[in-house]
């Protein structure tokens, strides 16, 4: 039997499974058949055993933070820093109060340059963001999903009489933009509370109207978004973080893998917002930056913000090339130096080693590599040289204070895996539009859109319809076309004629197999 | 009114739910260790309004109060004495 036809019959056969929306069979050229499944919503549903799972999930989430609030800390927590909740991953403890405080304040900053003057933010909190950028604005909305959360908001806005004149509160959720005409902010924040959505639809509907409420020349802030693509990075530095020395490579394997597994948050490649661009035609521009500050925390490391522009021109790039920096290896020093040579001139420097997390994805390789009787103790030991190697993204940003006549943009836009990032130098007398250059930012390739986003409490349910979709072909197919492997995709990667873009599904299965 | 056998039985269904199948006993830590994640304090919470009509709103919560079995039993017989 012909390929095609071999791909053909075992697509027909993956079809009548009702757990397959849609499906594809790709010969890999070594193994045999890989398949590729968009599985249906309802079906895992189904499986899941509940009505409507996004809907518990979100209504767990509102729980969680109801809960949150009722401590007696939460009752004395100060005006605009109310911390409680934000527990590390490593630590199981709250986050230290001043690395939440830098984390805030660098988000206000990136938000005020944006120029906001009338703001609706999505899950304000307790109001972290509110008291800072409210009274810089004329009009400041705030909507949260928990009662008891926005009591503590109101609680604050009583002792501030000149910021509650300005400040309007909701009790909704973000799917909910009842009464909110088109253009009518312009800016809309969400920040860190997308991975508290059950599912990216869920989340592009809420940026569907988020984009619609927005005027043009405005922006949706999306801030401290997850990062899919150093998912497994990040399991694997939590797990060794509370690995004990006597644990071994195999073991560890086996937590790293579970807590992907087990993810209860939704996390987001960048690809997902770029693919945005496609989807809505407001949308003109989407800038992906790492966060910036000196705190070594979960925030820093593996989370990011995406700024989306809406209908504002952009112009076109004036970065001719990027250099790249994993062949050249360039040091601070030597960026200096470059900065002082050319000093009329855009400068673009991509894939520079990120020191915030070497030691991480030395930590991820090592365990994946190393035999399964080696202990953490052993593999902590080799891990240190790590630590020394890359250029922590806030040495390059500090380039920008240090006198050197450039404003600094950093972009994580490319989706690498290996958590490098992009630079962009811009003389500072050049810029037209001064936070906001036009860029053109190196972007991933079409494997990277075929898997944007987890499925937040469903790795589970997700492993289970492999083992239906397996037993399932091998009831119904010749020996050797029963495919070899299963990968669950949000969608099947076309070329621009429409077909199946076979190399774009195979690259996305190899990253994946990678992490 | 249910008792530490019935808690016992409700923790253990939900290690079971997330892929923990190992031993438990009446003193292990479950939120601080890992074990459960922040968001299955949740279940625990809404199980213990509804079979033992512990009200936290009223109580405040506390996820050190919580944190194992033995604790759990404990804030079932404190608030049975003061109702």
């Amino acid at each position: 039997m012909q390929d095609n036809e071999a791909q053909g019959a075992i697509e027909k056969i993956l079809y009548m499974h009702p757990g397959v929306r849609e499906a594809a069979a790709v010969d890999d050229g070594r193994d045999g058949f890989v398949a590729f499944v968009v599985p249906d919503q309802s079906f895992l549903d189904g499986i899941s055993g509940r009505g409507s799972a996004g809907t518990t999930l979100l209504g767990k989430w509102q729980k969680t933070f109801d809960l949150s609030q009722l401590s007696k800390e939460a009752a004395s927590a100060p005006v605009g820093l109310n911390t409680i909740g934000w527990n590390s991953s490593y630590t199981r403890q709250q986050i230290p109060v001043e690395e939440i405080k830098e984390w805030v304040e660098n988000t206000v900053e990136d938000i005020l340059l944006l120029s906001p003057t009338s703001v609706y933010e999505i899950g304000c909190g307790t109001g972290m963001l509110l008291m800072r950028i409210a009274p810089r604005c004329e009009r400041y909305v705030g909507v949260d999903f928990s009662p008891v959360v926005l009591s503590r908001v109101r609680e604050q806005l009583q002792t501030t009489p000149a910021i509650a004149e300005r400040v309007e509160i909701m009790e909704r959720r973000a799917d909910d933009f009842d009464g909110l005409d088109e253009n009518t902010f312009d800016t809309v924040v969400i920040n860190s509370v997308v991975q508290y959505f059950p599912s990216a639809a869920y989340l592009t509907g809420v940026l569907e109207n988020a984009i619609r409420i927005v005027r043009p020349g405005g922006h949706v802030y999306v801030g401290d978004v997850r990062s899919l693509p150093l998912l497994h990075a990040f399991a694997a530095s939590v797990e060794l973080f509370q690995a004990s020395d006597e644990t071994n490579g195999g073991e560890l394997r086996d937590r790293i893998r579970r807590r992907v597994e087990r993810e209860q948050e939704l996390v987001l490649s960048p690809a997902y917002f770029l693919s945005l661009r496609e989807r809505f035609p407001k949308l003109s521009r989407v800038e992906i930056r790492p966060i910036r500050g000196r705190a070594d925390n979960e925030m820093s490391r593996y989370r990011y913000e995406a700024i989306l522009h809406i209908d504002r021109e952009s112009g076109a790039s004036t970065v001719d090339e990027f250099l790249d920096c994993a062949e050249r290896k360039f040091s601070l020093d030597e960026i200096r130096s470059m900065l002082a040579q050319n000093p009329n001139k855009r400068i673009g420097i991509k894939r520079i080693q990120n020191a915030r997390i070497a030691r991480d994805l030395a930590a991820l390789e090592a365990v994946l590599d190393t035999d399964a009787e080696l202990t953490m103790g052993e593999i902590r030991h080799t891990l240190d040289e790590a630590a020394e190697k890359g250029i922590h993204p806030q040495d390059i940003l500090d380039l920008e204070t240090q006198g050197w006549g450039f404003s600094v943009v950093l972009s994580w836009a490319a989706c690498r895996p290996d958590g490098s990032y992009d630079a962009c130098f811009v003389p500072a007398d050049s810029m037209q539009e001064a936070a906001m250059p036009a860029i053109g930012w190196p972007e991933p390739d079409a494997s990277e859109f075929a898997c944007t986003a987890n499925a937040p409490g469903k790795g589970r349910l997700r492993k289970e319809l492999v083992e239906h979709l397996a037993a399932h072909c091998s009831q119904n197919l010749p020996l050797e076309m029963v495919p070899h492997d299963y990968m669950l995709v949000d969608k099947l990667t076309l070329t621009p004629n429409g077909e199946i873009d076979s190399r774009a599904l195979l690259g996305a299965r190899t990253a994946s197999c990678r992490s | 009114m249910k008792g530490k056998a019935e808690i016992h039985e409700f923790v253990r269904e939900l290690l079971t739910a997330s892929g923990d199948d190992g031993p438990l006993t009446d003193d292990d830590s479950l939120l601080l260790s890992g074990r459960l994640q922040s968001i299955d304090a949740v279940e625990i919470v809404v199980f213990l309004e509804e079979n033992f009509g512990i009200d936290f709103a009223q109580i405040g919560f506390d996820r050190d109060e919580i944190d194992s079995i033995d604790l759990i039993f404990a804030l079932t017989q404190a608030t049975a004495s003061a109702n």
